[in-house]
């Protein structure tokens, strides 16, 4: 078992040195001078010496720095940002998306999962035709419009919570929600699915022929297969989430980790670049074992393949 | 691992007995982690009681370093906790008193000023303002390694500034050179040319006696990759040198510096040379890279084995000194001398500024706190702007923003004011390569760049495509903003001018015309399409649009690799030659590549002149040159940029440069 942890981790390790390394040729190649700010050009002169100062001047000692910050987990200093380190702006960046994802994977799971059970037992009725346009509706809609009529409808028309700004309970709620809504209608979906093929195999028409009652079926045997497939998208989604969505923050003004994977990219700030994809790749690498960990627990048939 | 698993294969005696307890067991961790953490949020929250004074400072801060900052929002804070020697006037924007008594001592050829620092100038920990202070602050806005965007401030007006920046340029290629050869890296030809020129170098390598012989200048790079390579194969222990042309260099530092003509006459007298009498002068020194910088700062200075450089021989202080609770090394924070402090700052979040005890006007300030928030999204920011969370709005630039200018227009919205900014977009031609991704550039010929500027009706661009409430642009420089100065009139829309042109340039009717190709970014579609049909309809030219994403279009366009490409321009200080520099032969900003001796010669000239009336004929005549016969550019709009000041807020005026300061506002809820 504890070779195995090892193994993984130790694979884990691999393919977050292959992120960085080619994340980092990207972050070299792409053009654009990460100093320059809007129309006016630094003097040739001036943007040597801070090329000099960043060590940009040498390809070699530029990625070796950089790779020894990173394995010290420093990212230095961010280009866009002077006053602030890339490790002071992720950590205070990643809490705040966090807290957000999980909340949202939360709702997630608590609205999804029912949804999804519902519309299984009740097959081809108006209420699994509802469910699923609603579910559908729900992947379609970008979150930057149901974010912002949220943010219309509630916080201005209502004032049932605050308009943007960060730091007190009341603003977690709304960015929260529409975060959560693809991610709502993927665990329909895919509960559904999976419900609807554990309630037409054998074992179910068993439980049921033993006479026992719809509610253990359904919950306790049905359920418990069709969690399944469930389970295995909340790795990637929970490291999805975790890390911030771009559109959320930007219409509710969540100080969060999204809108660097964007800025960054864009102001080619190399150590926020870097930084923001290694957090996720960790963050991705470690829920995928987590959740392959709980799969062979639930699943011990499958705990020799991991 | 399997994704989506069929159900079906699973006997039911497979699945664990107690897996469903396990999974509320579970499930009521999670909860309880994630109560854990909501409660540690909620401690953590800030529980500030709201300031006397929000506003919302659009996309951020990127730094508070006035020797770094370039962006208007980062300039507006500055102001606010910092003071120049001078200031400027809110509604005006002319100088006026700062830290110094106004005005200063000017000698009669207008190349001394002499600042005599107010007695009751006070730091925010109560020390007394110095002219050190500012030779400091000043100096960290030209040292290599911390100057940024604003260094030619000093280069091109502070006598001995320009050498002296080159004086230390020079090293830092060379030691840079010198790292490679150490590093077993290729030094650059730049790096090459300049070790062969270093004393300390040439000794070093004629102790050893190796020859130094740098390639003709016309050799290829080979040549240069092959001298090297010869380098490389050396012996030497470039370490060593490195160490003692740092040495070398540090020593001599302070002595060169002060050469540069800034000078202290004792703390309270602070005396500048200018290379040139310079009528705006006052109004540089109001600028914030001009800002001075309180001397607890040097304990941050980052040494190399005890010289006050880097190993690079750059002079960088630790970045966070900004930060009001930042404490290492006996630093006790950040400290400034304007009528406010910066007293908290979060992270893309928001900065509290309150009001600095020890300045002279402290009584008189009504706000006592003013709190920024960073909003990067103007629309919520409009929307907590609406419910009363924000009293002030820097900006309104929405996709709907010509509704919010119909409003303000209209007297529905009179809290929407219009401030016309002393900034200019247009339209580069390309005037240099007559050859452009293999395309022939016909914008080499003036005439075809008239042409093309006499076919375009700006007025319904400005009016009808944009509707924001802008002003139409006929002249590069903004008609009625800078005192004393008004552009020449421009040329109007003129269709069977334009065709003649054409036709005389060698396009009748726009036949054996390459389609043209416009480069823009993608905030620009709207007016490149709307061009772009004019020029269709106008001239017959085919007209195609090529929209990059900025810091590509900003490296493509420098390169020059474009026809037409789109760009703005905010003037830095009261002059006109913010504006017109930019297009003389040689400056960095000149994108289009225009070069004329006629242009050239006036501007030079002008610079000269000592009498307002006679330089302002002079410049009026320059920017003649550009705008009615050379046609360079095609200036499109003169930027209205609109605020939001609610309604039981006082003392913000509009202004041309956005300047606020919060020390006149009072707010009466």
């Amino acid at each position: 078992m504890i070779l195995r942890v090892l193994s993984r981790l130790s694979a884990g390790v691999v393919t977050l040195a292959c992120v960085y390394a080619i994340t980092f040729v990207m972050v070299v190649a792409i053009p654009g001078n990460p100093f320059q700010s809007g129309e006016r050009k630094m003097s040739p002169e001036v943007e040597q010496a801070l090329r000099a100062r960043y060590h940009m001047d040498n390809n070699w000692a530029y990625f070796g720095e950089y790779l020894a910050g990173a394995i010290r987990l420093d990212f230095g200093p961010s280009y866009t940002y002077n006053d602030w380190t890339c490790n002071q702006i992720i950590a205070s960046a990643l809490p705040v998306s966090m807290l957000v994802g999980l909340l949202a994977i939360l709702i997630a799971v608590m609205v999804g999962v029912p949804i999804g059970v519902l519309s299984a037992v009740r097959r081809d009725s108006w209420l699994d035709a509802t469910t699923l346009a609603l579910v559908m509706v729900g992947i379609s809609m970008p979150t930057f419009v149901v974010g912002s009529a949220l943010l219309t409808v509630f916080a201005v028309h209502l004032h049932w919570f605050p308009v943007g700004g960060w730091g007190t309970l009341a603003h977690l709620p709304l960015p929260a929600i529409t975060l959560s809504l693809p991610f709502i209608a993927y665990i329909a979906r895919l509960t559904r699915v999976g419900m609807l093929d554990a309630l037409g195999s054998d074992f179910i028409r068993t439980a049921v022929a033993k006479g026992l009652s719809t509610r253990v079926v359904v919950w306790r045997h049905a359920f418990q297969v069709a969690f399944l497939p469930v389970l295995s998208y909340l790795g990637p989604a929970t490291a999805q989430a975790l890390t911030g969505s771009f559109a959320v923050e930007k219409v509710f003004g969540v100080p969060g980790l999204g809108q660097h994977f964007v800025n960054a990219a864009l102001n080619r700030d190399a150590g926020l670049i870097l930084g923001c994809v290694l957090v996720f790749a960790a963050l991705l690498i470690v829920l995928n074992m987590l959740i392959d960990a709980l799969y062979a627990w639930i699943d011990p048939r499958i705990s020799g393949a991991v | 691992m399997a994704y989506g698993r069929s159900a079906v294969d699973f006997p039911q005696s497979v699945v664990h007995a107690p897996v469903v307890d396990a999974m509320f067991r579970n499930l009521l961790l999670i909860c309880t982690l994630f109560l854990c953490l909501l409660l540690s949020f909620v401690a953590f929250s800030d529980s500030q009681p709201r300031a006397d004074f929000t506003y919302v400072n659009p996309s951020g801060i990127h730094t508070l370093d006035p020797a770094r900052m370039s962006w208007t929002q980062d300039f507006r804070v500055a102001l606010n906790i910092w003071e120049g020697l001078t200031s400027w006037d809110r509604k005006t924007t002319k100088p006026i008193p700062g830290a110094a008594h106004f005005p200063p001592t000017i000698s009669d050829n207008g190349r001394e000023y002499t600042f005599a620092i107010r007695d009751d100038a006070r730091w925010s920990n109560g020390d007394p303002v110095t002219a050190y202070d500012f030779i400091r602050g000043w100096r960290r806005g030209m040292e290599p390694g911390t100057a940024m965007d604003y260094a030619f401030f000093f280069t091109d007006h502070i006598e001995g500034a320009a050498e002296y920046v080159a004086w230390r340029n020079d090293v830092v290629v060379v030691l840079g050179g010198l790292r490679a050869l150490r590093d077993g890296s290729t030094p650059t030809e730049d790096q090459l040319r300049r070790l062969a020129n270093h004393a300390r170098v040439r000794r070093k390598l004629t102790n050893d006696s190796i020859e130094l012989t740098l390639p003709p200048d016309a050799a290829s790079p080979y040549a240069w990759r092959a001298l090297a390579d010869d380098l490389a194969a050396l012996e030497l222990d470039w370490g060593a040198l490195i160490d003692s042309v740092l040495a070398d260099h540090a020593r001599e530092i302070d002595e060169r510096f002060a050469k540069v003509g800034l000078a202290a006459l004792g703390d309270q007298t602070l005396r500048v040379r200018l290379t040139r009498p310079c009528s705006y002068f006052l109004d540089l020194t109001g600028f914030p890279t001009l800002l001075p910088c309180h001397g607890s700062i040097e304990v941050l200075r980052q040494r190399y084995q005890g010289l006050p450089l880097t190993a690079e021989g750059l002079v960088v202080y630790d970045p966070q000194w900004t930060k009001p609770n930042y404490r290492r090394h006996g630093y006790d924070g950040l400290v400034t001398n304007g009528p406010y402090q910066l007293t908290d700052w979060v992270f893309k979040r928001r900065a509290r500024l309150t009001v600095n005890p020890y300045h002279r006007a402290v009584d008189e300030i009504s706000c006592r706190t003013v709190d920024m928030l960073e909003y990067d999204n103007v629309s919520a920011s409009i929307m907590a702007y609406e419910a009363g969370a924000v009293d002030f709005l820097t900006d309104l630039g929405v996709p709907y923003d010509h509704e919010l200018a119909r409003l303000s227009r209209t007297g529905e919205r009179p809290d929407f004011l219009r401030c016309p900014v002393l900034a200019t977009y247009f339209f580069n031609f390309n005037c240099r390569d007559a050859e452009v991704a293999g395309r022939a550039n016909p914008f080499v010929d003036p005439r075809v760049r008239k042409a093309f500027t006499l076919a375009v009706d700006r007025r319904s661009i400005v009016e009808t495509v944009l509707a924001r409430g802008d002003r139409v642009a006929y002249s590069f420089v903004p008609p009625d903003t800078i005192p004393g100065y008004q552009p020449p009139r421009g040329l109007r829309r003129n269709i069977p001018e334009a065709k003649r042109l054409l036709a005389e340039a060698g396009f009748p009717g726009g036949v054996g015309m390459a389609p043209v190709e416009l480069l823009c970014t993608s905030n620009d579609v709207r007016v490149g399409q709307a061009l772009a049909r004019m020029w269709r309809q106008m001239l017959g030219v085919r007209v195609e649009l090529r929209a990059l994403e900025s810091k590509t279009f900003a490296g493509t366009k420098a390169r020059g690799e474009y026809m037409i490409a789109r760009a703005n321009w905010y003037a830095d200080y009261n002059d006109p030659t913010t504006f017109l520099d930019c297009l003389t032969t040689g400056n960095g900003n000149n994108d289009s590549g225009y070069s004329s001796l006629r242009y050239d010669q006036l501007i030079a000239s002008a610079k000269l002149l000592v009498d307002p009336t006679v330089r302002a004929k002079r410049l009026q005549e320059a920017e003649a040159v550009l705008v009615e016969q050379d046609c360079p550019i095609l200036p499109i709009l003169h930027y209205v940029q609109l605020i939001a000041v609610a309604p039981h807020v006082t003392g913000l005026h509009p202004n041309a440069r956005l300047w606020f300061p919060f020390r006149y506002v009072s707010v009466n809820r």
